[in-house]
């Protein structure tokens, strides 16, 4: 995923002991190197790759997690009258901002052409020029899986993060109310305090200042303009709604139920 | 690829002065390989993290439908249910045989202690049977799965995945052709992490961390070594005599007696060494293998591999059109063959590794054998002496004593 997760897990707070955390940590990163190695556009050998490289020619079967995946992104595709676009790869490769290991076809923005079949658990391609890139959502989907992984493990408190931008809680730290997440850099930034839920934040011009170019791509022409936050229970849904509202700039009807957006002002 | 002319005027040009390395790239045929057979119905047995890995390249291949799961957890054979449409679950091996007769396969992946009565109920029972490696934890485990197998008319496949990996069947005649003679031969696995596993409502400490347990283990040698060292067993052609090292634990002091760093020289019958080491408290360096000879040395990373020549090494015509990459400060002819019509055909971005895991080859080779008769790409008796000779180096690690490897016949 091209990014750093970190997970804190306060020792030594009397009902987990260090050698289970030690291990449920791991257990977590395994999980999210998992992920990894499944949705990398990048790596030849991933269950991604395998996908973007068949499922024109024909029905690739998946596993309950990454069909779900799936659903769940053109979901956020349908929602956002498609400002959240797993088929934007072409475009973000375009731009410089993207490889793989299959070479890139079309021109983005073609989810519309994503076949999912709920009852034999297929993914098909209904265009041989569809690529699909989890970049927007498979960060979130890690931190989900590897916070479920924690708290079957008995992990009642911890902080994950995958690049900064997504950020998941587990509990509170000991003796808190929550875990202080600080939005930006400026010196007065705003800060949320996270409880047993999820947040992400898109911020396109300090994408932008780092790499000269834009990371988000708004699928019907231009560029994501709007800083923006989303709160709500599951980091892989508020991952990808980021990247919508970033794009929209506005919260549309299709905005899901128990989550709140937040649009900050730009200082860039 | 074509070359110009003048491109390989200017590769020999910096090889004079720089070890020269080649990329492995293997057949097209073996890249994407396609199954001609009937479909067949397949079982899981151990639905932990491997068994999950095996589920996703099961998949991959059209002639496979996962019918049954088998796991003691009930949590874990929940998940595992729930990710495969369609499949059965089954608390244990021997209901799943009796209930599901159409099951022709099973695929096992439980601890390696549990391999045995699995393989022999099944293999009883009529079914295929892929084993992961090693096959058992101690001796005799290993041999009485090496009959079961040598008496059972159906196909056993140990997993050992060199045998199948594209990559690595390129190199394998490379040893003999480019290496010429050898100098000596590596391999490590370098990983930071503690090899425990948090235990869960039904599956308790001891349980998850069978690992850890030296009356079941085999150690980092047995668990991670076995399946290296059969690479060097299988380009070799024969198997080591000989086993000393030592462990250590460097990180890990949470009160375990299995070690956590280890080096094993494992001595051929001619006096080529096999170093081997392993790590759970350091990452760097990853795991790879490495073949020394005396006019180049292969590089193979499970993904990856790369032949690098040395500069007095005679050039051989294919070598001309290879496609090369920089590795470290060496460059390197990569191992795979027919890749750039692969490229050209969509289906793989040129210089790429390889377009599927290690794992997805051997399960594809195990389908070919029970579906279509093809040979079994590693035999229970191959298996059972890759993991005879995990568990001696094990063993010779634990006594810090020399231990001689029994000469194995037929």
């Amino acid at each position: 995923m091209g990014t750093r997760f970190e997970i804190a897990l306060p020792a030594r707070d009397g009902r987990v002991d260090d050698s289970v955390l030690r291990a449920a940590g791991e257990a977590a990163i395994d999980e999210i190197e998992e992920w990894h190695r499944r949705l990398s556009r990048f790596a030849p050998d991933s269950l991604l790759s395998h996908i973007n490289r068949t499922a024109a020619a024909a029905p690739v079967r998946l596993d309950r997690e990454v069909f779900d995946l799936c659903a769940e992104a053109l979901a956020v595709w349908r929602d956002s009258d498609g400002a959240f676009d797993v088929t934007m790869a072409p475009a973000l490769a375009l731009r410089g901002l993207a490889d793989s290991a299959v070479p890139t076809r079309g021109a983005g923005g073609v989810a519309a052409f994503i076949r999912l079949d709920d009852e034999h658990r297929t993914i098909a391609f209904g265009r041989d020029d569809v690529s699909i890139d989890f970049g927007g959502i498979a960060k979130g989907h890690a931190l989900d899986r590897a916070a479920d992984l924690l708290r079957a493990a008995g992990v009642h408190c911890a902080l994950l993060h995958g690049g900064t931008s997504s950020v998941l809680a587990i509990g509170c730290p000991p003796g808190q109310p929550g875990w202080r997440v600080a939005l930006g850099q400026e010196t007065d930034r705003s800060v949320i305090t996270l409880a047993d839920s999820a947040l992400s934040m898109s911020d396109p011009a300090s994408q932008r200042e780092f790499t000269g170019a834009d990371h988000i791509v708004d699928p019907r022409g231009g560029s994501a303009a709007a800083r923006v936050v989303v709160h709500g229970p599951s980091a892989r849904l508020a991952d990808a709604w980021t990247t919508a509202l970033a794009v929209l700039g506005h919260v549309p009807p299709g905005f899901p139920a128990g989550y709140d957006a937040t649009f900050l002002r730009s200082v860039h | 690829m074509s070359t110009a002319p003048q491109d390989r005027r200017t590769f020999l040009t910096r090889t004079m002065g720089a070890l020269g390395a080649t990329f492995l790239l293997p057949d097209a045929a073996d890249l994407l390989p396609v199954l001609q057979g009937p479909s067949i119905k397949v079982g899981l047995v151990g639905a932990g993290r491997q068994g999950r890995a095996i589920i996703t390249e099961l998949q991959k291949i059209p002639q496979v439908e996962i019918s049954a799961l088998c796991d003691v957890s009930a949590s874990r054979l929940q998940t595992a249910v729930g990710r495969v449409s369609g499949a059965q679950g089954f608390a244990d091996h021997t209901s799943l045989l009796a209930a599901r007769a159409d099951v022709r396969a099973i695929v096992v992946a439980t601890p390696t202690h549990r391999h045995r009565s699995i393989v022999e109920d099944a293999l009883a029972a009529g079914r295929h049977v892929y084993c992961e490696s090693p096959m058992a934890s101690t001796l005799d485990d290993c041999r009485a799965l090496e009959k079961a197998a040598a008496s059972a008319s159906t196909v056993c496949q140990a997993g050992f995945q060199g045998r199948s990996n594209p990559t690595y069947k390129r190199a394998q005649p490379l040893v003999r052709t480019e290496l010429r003679d050898l100098v000596s031969l590596y391999a490590q696995s370098h990983r930071k992490t503690s090899w425990r596993f948090p235990a869960t409502a039904d599956v308790s400490e001891r349980e998850a961390n069978w690992r850890l347990d030296p009356d079941v283990s085999t150690g980092l040698a047995g668990e991670h070594g076995a399946q290296q060292m059969d690479v060097a067993h299988w380009l070799r052609g024969e198997y080591p005599v000989r086993a000393a090292g030592r462990g250590a634990i460097r990180l890990h002091k949470d009160g375990r007696a299995v070690a956590d760093t280890i080096e094993v020289d494992l001595a051929f019958k001619d006096g080529v060494t096999l170093r081997y080491e392993a790590t759970l408290a350091s990452s760097y360096g990853g795991t790879y293998e490495i073949v020394r000879g005396v006019n180049g040395t292969i590089r193979l990373a499970w993904t990856h591999g790369w032949l690098f020549k040395e500069v007095d090494a005679p050039t051989q015509g294919w070598e001309v059109y290879a496609t090369r990459q920089q590795v470290v400060d060496d460059e390197g002819i990569v191992l795979i063959a027919n890749a750039t019509q692969l490229a050209a055909q969509g289906q793989l971005q040129a210089g790429a590794g390889l377009p599927h895991p290690s794992l997805y080859y051997a399960l594809v080779d195990f389908i070919r054998s029970a579906t279509e008769g093809a040979p079994v790409a590693c035999s229970m008796t191959e298996g059972a002496r890759a993991s005879i000779v995990g568990i001696l180096a094990n063993q010779a690690i634990v006594s810090g004593q020399p231990v001689d490897i029994p000469a194995f016949t037929g």
